[in-house]
C-alpha cells in the first residue's frame, strides 16, 4: 500500500523590500478599490468627452443651431449671438476647440454646467439640485423593495423547486421581466385609475400635493409617499421578475453545496441553514447584478416620470430635450451617468466587503 | 487505500457548451415538456404569421370618420327607421326605393356606399358637422322627410335612451348587424383600431429582430476576438464593453434622437445595437475563454488555421444556443427602447405602429378618458404578449440546453 509522502513545498521567503514610488504604484493599481475608482473615473471623464464634441464639434450641432437663431430671431450678429451661446454652453468662445474643452473640463469641476437656454440666468447646476433628489429617493426605494422581494419569492421557488408554486412564480417572474416597465405604468394608469377609479390619475401628479410647504411633518411626508407610490411600484413590477430567476437559480445551487449538506448533517435549524449558510451564500451573485440593475432603472426613469409626471430628473431631461435647452440636456444626462457610476461603484465595494474573493482574486 | 484523485484542469465549464447541437425532433420532444415554452413558442408563430401575412387580409384603415370618434370596441353600422316601419325594414334589400338618410364622412363621401352599391336606392345624404350631423339625421328622421337612416351604432346611442328628446323616441334600431363591427372599436379620428394592430407591428418587430442581429453579431465577433486574442486587445475591448456598459443607454439614446434625425428604422436599428452589445459580449468572452481550453479548439489553434476558421467552425457551433437564447433576450430588450423612444416622441412618424399608438394615446389624451380605453389597451397588449412570448421561449431554451435549470421528476 503506498502511501504519498506529502511533497514540501519550498517557501517562497520575500524579503520586505524598501518602498520605493514604483512599488506603491503597482500596490495601487492592483488595490480593488482603487481599480474601482479608476474605471468610475475615465468612465465619466469619456461620457464628458463624447457629449462635449457631440454637442459642438458635430456637423449642425447645437451650438450653431442656438447662433443661428439668435442671429435671426434676436438680429444680433454673428460675434454678440456667439459670445451669448459660448456664455451659455459655459466655454471661452476666443479658444480653439482644444483650449475650449480643457476650459469646459475646469468649469464641470467647479460643478458649473452652464446656463439654461430656454431661462437665461437660470444655472443649470440649480435645476438639477432641484429635481435630482426625486430621482434618487423613488429609484432607490423601487430598487430596494424589488431586490428584497425578488430575493424572498426567488428563495421559496427554490425550496420548493418543481411544485404547482414554484412553476407558478416562475412563470409570473416571466411575465414580469419581459413586459417594459412603462407598459406596467400604463396598465396601472388605464385598468386602476380611468376604469376602476382606484385612485384619481390627476391628484397623484408631482412629487407631493400642490400647496404643501416642504418640511419635516407627517402631512408632507405621507405625501411624498403617496406620490412616489405609483412610480416605485412600476419599478418593482419591472425588475423583481429578474431578481426571482437569478434567486431561484442562486439558491439551488448553493443547496446542492457540501457545507449546506454538512450542516444538516450536524442537525442544525433548517431556519438556522437558510438564512446562515443559504440565503447569504445565494444572494452573493445578485449583488453583480445590481450595478446593470440600477443603470437600467435610472435610465427607464425617464418615461416612467414623464408617465407620471414625476419631477425627478428623468422628466427634466425629456423636458429640457423638448424645449431644445441643449445645455440643460448635457447637464443631466452628465449627471445622470454620474449617478449610474457612482452607483455602480458602491454595489461594487459593496459587493467587494460581502465577497472577500473579489477583493482577493483581483490583487492575485 | 490511496485515492488517487485526478485533478481535472480548472476549466470554467460553462453550462451551454457541448449541448448546442440538437435535432429538431429532439428539440419539439422537449418543448413539449416545457409548458411556458410552448406557450411562447405558439404565441411566436402567432406574431410571425400575423406581421407576415395578416397585413395583407387587413388593409390599413386611414379613413377619417369624424361621425365615430373613439368609439368602443365592438361597434358597427346600424340602420334606424321608424318604430311603425321596423316590422317592414329589416335588412338593406327592404329598402329598395326609399329615402335614406346616411352621413358624409370628412372628404364628403357617404361612408355607407359600399352597403348601398348593391341595390338601386335613392339616397339622401345629410351633411354633417361633427357633432350636429347626428340628431339633424335624426330629427329627419322622426319629421318622416328620410324612411330609414344608416348610421354608426355608437354615434346614435347618446340619442337614443330611454330618457333623450321626446321626438326621438318613436325610433328603432332596426338591424343592429349592419357591416362588420370595428372589433377594437375606433380611435380619436374614427378610424378602425383592430386594422392599425394588425398593420402596426411589422416595422416594430423587423427593427427590433434587426437591432438585435446585429448587436449579437457585434458581440460575437468582439467577444470572441477578445477572448482568444487576449493581451492588450482583450484588455482594450473588455474596457470598451465595461465603458458601453456603464453609460445609461436609454437616457443617451434619447439625447441622440433629439440631434440626430432617426427617420430611418436601419440607423434606429444600429444605434440601439451600439448600446446593446455589451453585454452578451462579455458573456461572449467567458465562454469562448473556457472553450478556448478544449482539445479541438487546440487542436485548431496548433495547426494554424486562423482567427476565422476557429472562431466559425470550433467555436460558434458550440455556443450556437447560447447565442440564440442572447439574441432572443436583444429584440426584446431593442423592442423596449424602440417603442420607448417612439412613446416620448423622438422618433419621427413615418409609420403607425404600435408605438405611434400609444404616443397618440399619452398626447391626445386618450390615455385619461374611460371611453378609449382600446385606442391605447390594444397596442399595449401586443407590444407585452410579444415580449412575453419571446421571454418565455428563451427561458425555455435555457432549460433545455441548460442541465442544471432541467426541471427533473
Amino acid at each position: 500500500m503506498a502511501t504519498e509522502t506529502p511533497v514540501l513545498q519550498p517557501i517562497k521567503v520575500t524579503t520586505p523590500a524598501s518602498p520605493n514610488l514604483f512599488q506603491l504604484f503597482r500596490q495601487l493599481t492592483k488595490n480593488y478599490v482603487v481599480r474601482v475608482m479608476v474605471q468610475a473615473i475615465i468612465t465619466i471623464w469619456a461620457v464628458i468627452t463624447f457629449t462635449f464634441f457631440l454637442i459642438r464639434l458635430m456637423p449642425g450641432n447645437p451650438v450653431d443651431v442656438y447662433v443661428d437663431f439668435l442671429m435671426n430671431q434676436q438680429s444680433m450678429t454673428y460675434d454678440e449671438a456667439y459670445s451669448r451661446a459660448a456664455q451659455q454652453f459655459a466655454f471661452d468662445p476666443d479658444a480653439n476647440p482644444i483650449t475650449q474643452y480643457v476650459g469646459y473640463m475646469g468649469q464641470l469641476v467647479r460643478g458649473d454646467l452652464g446656463e439654461s437656454i430656454t431661462s437665461p440666468g437660470t444655472k443649470v447646476i440649480d435645476q438639477i439640485l432641484r429635481f435630482l433628489p426625486w430621482t434618487i429617493f423613488s429609484v432607490s426605494w423601487g430598487l430596494l423593495s424589488s431586490f428584497t422581494l425578488g430575493a424572498f419569492l426567488g428563495t421559496i421557488m427554490a425550496y420548493k423547486r418543481n411544485t404547482p408554486i414554484d412553476q407558478v412564480l416562475s412563470f409570473a417572474a416571466s411575465l414580469f421581466s419581459a413586459v417594459p416597465n412603462y407598459i406596467w405604468g400604463l396598465m396601472i394608469i388605464i385598468i386602476f385609475g380611468v376604469q376602476l377609479n382606484w385612485f384619481s390619475v390627476g391628484t397623484l401628479r408631482g412629487t407631493y400635493d400642490t400647496g404643501l410647504t416642504p418640511g419635516f411633518n407627517a402631512e408632507f411626508l405621507l405625501s411624498v409617499l403617496t406620490h412616489a407610490l405609483l412610480p416605485v411600484l412600476v419599478y418593482v413590477l419591472g425588475s423583481v421578475g429578474g431578481w426571482m430567476l437569478n434567486m431561484r437559480n442562486s439558491t439551488i445551487s448553493t443547496l446542492g453545496e457540501d457545507y449546506v449538506n454538512v450542516a444538516r448533517a450536524r442537525g442544525l435549524t433548517s431556519g438556522r441553514i437558510l438564512f446562515a449558510y443559504v440565503a447569504r451564500n445565494a444572494a452573493l451573485p445578485m449583488f453583480t447584478l445590481l450595478a446593470i440593475n440600477i443603470g437600467f432603472i435610472i435610465g427607464g426613469s425617464v418615461i416612467i416620470e414623464e408617465l407620471f409626471v414625476y419631477k425627478g430628473i428623468g422628466s427634466f431631461l425629456f423636458w429640457s430635450i423638448s424645449q431644445r435647452d441643449y445645455t440643460s440636456m448635457q447637464g443631466v444626462f452628465l449627471i445622470i451617468t454620474t449617478s449610474v457610476v457612482v452607483s455602480n461603484v458602491l454595489a461594487d465595494l459593496l459587493y467587494s466587503r460581502l465577497d472577500p474573493r473579489v477583493r482577493i482574486g483581483a490583487e492575485k | 487505500m490511496a485515492t488517487i484523485t485526478t485533478k481535472l484542469p480548472q476549466v470554467n465549464r460553462s453550462r451551454f457548451l457541448d449541448q448546442s447541437r440538437m435535432s429538431i425532433t429532439v428539440f419539439f420532444r422537449a418543448l413539449r415538456r416545457n409548458r411556458a415554452g410552448m406557450i411562447g413558442f405558439i404565441g411566436l408563430v402567432i406574431y410571425a404569421v400575423w406581421i407576415l401575412i395578416a397585413p395583407a387580409f387587413v388593409p390599413f384603415d386611414d379613413n377619417v370618420r369624424l361621425d365615430q370618434i373613439a368609439a368602443p370596441p365592438g361597434s358597427r353600422l346600424v340602420l334606424i327607421t321608424r318604430t311603425e316601419d321596423a316590422e317592414r325594414f329589416r335588412t338593406l334589400s327592404d329598402l329598395n326605393g326609399q329615402t335614406v338618410g346616411v352621413i358624409d364622412n370628412s372628404s364628403g363621401e357617404a361612408m355607407v356606399e359600399p352597403y348601398l352599391d348593391q341595390g338601386a336606392f335613392e339616397v339622401e345624404t345629410e351633411r354633417f358637422s361633427s357633432g350636429r350631423g347626428i340628431p339633424d339625421l335624426l330629427e329627419s328622421l322622426a319629421e318622416g322627410d328620410v324612411n330609414a337612416v344608416i348610421v354608426f351604432s355608437e354615434a346614435v346611442r347618446q340619442y337614443l335612451g330611454a330618457d333623450q328628446r321626446a321626438e326621438f323616441a318613436n325610433l328603432t334600431v332596426s338591424n343592429a348587424e349592419l357591416g362588420a363591427p370595428h372589433l377594437l372599436g375606433t380611435d380619436t379620428q374614427g378610424r378602425d383600431i383592430f386594422s392599425h394592430i394588425i398593420n402596426g407591428g411589422t416595422t416594430l418587430i423587423v427593427t427590433a429582430l434587426i437591432a438585435g442581429l446585429l448587436s449579437t453579431l457585434i458581440a460575437v465577433t468582439v467577444g470572441s476576438l477578445a477572448a482568444l486574442s487576449g493581451g492588450v486587445v482583450d484588455n482594450v475591448l473588455t474596457a470598451a464593453a465595461n465603458l458601453v456598459l456603464t453609460i445609461p443607454s436609454f437616457p443617451l439614446l434619447i439625447v441622440l434622437a433629439s440631434l440626430i434625425r432617426l427617420d430611418n428604422s436601419l440607423l434606429l436599428a444600429f444605434l440601439i445595437s451600439m448600446l446593446a452589445w455589451p453585454v452578451l459580449m462579455r458573456a461572449v468572452r467567458s465562454q469562448v475563454l473556457s472553450l478556448r481550453e478544449r482539445d479541438y479548439v487546440e487542436a485548431a489553434l496548433a495547426l494554424d488555421l486562423g482567427l476565422v476558421h476557429v472562431i466559425l467552425r470550433e467555436i460558434l457551433p458550440n455556443m450556437m444556443s447560447f447565442v440564440a437564447i442572447n439574441f432572443i433576450f436583444a429584440v426584446t430588450r431593442a423592442m423596449y427602447d424602440q417603442v420607448g423612444l417612439i412613446f416620448l416622441g423622438m422618433v419621427p412618424i413615418n409609420d403607425y405602429t404600435w408605438g405611434v399608438m400609444l404616443y397618440f394615446g399619452r398626447t391626445r389624451g386618450t390615455l385619461f378618458s374611460p371611453d378609449s380605453a382600446s385606442m391605447v389597451l390594444s397596442p399595449i397588449v401586443a407590444i407585452a404578449l410579444f415580449q412575453v412570448s419571446m421571454v418565455l421561449f428563451a427561458r425555455s431554451l435555457e432549460e433545455m440546453f441548460d442541465p442544471r435549470l432541467r426541471t427533473a421528476k
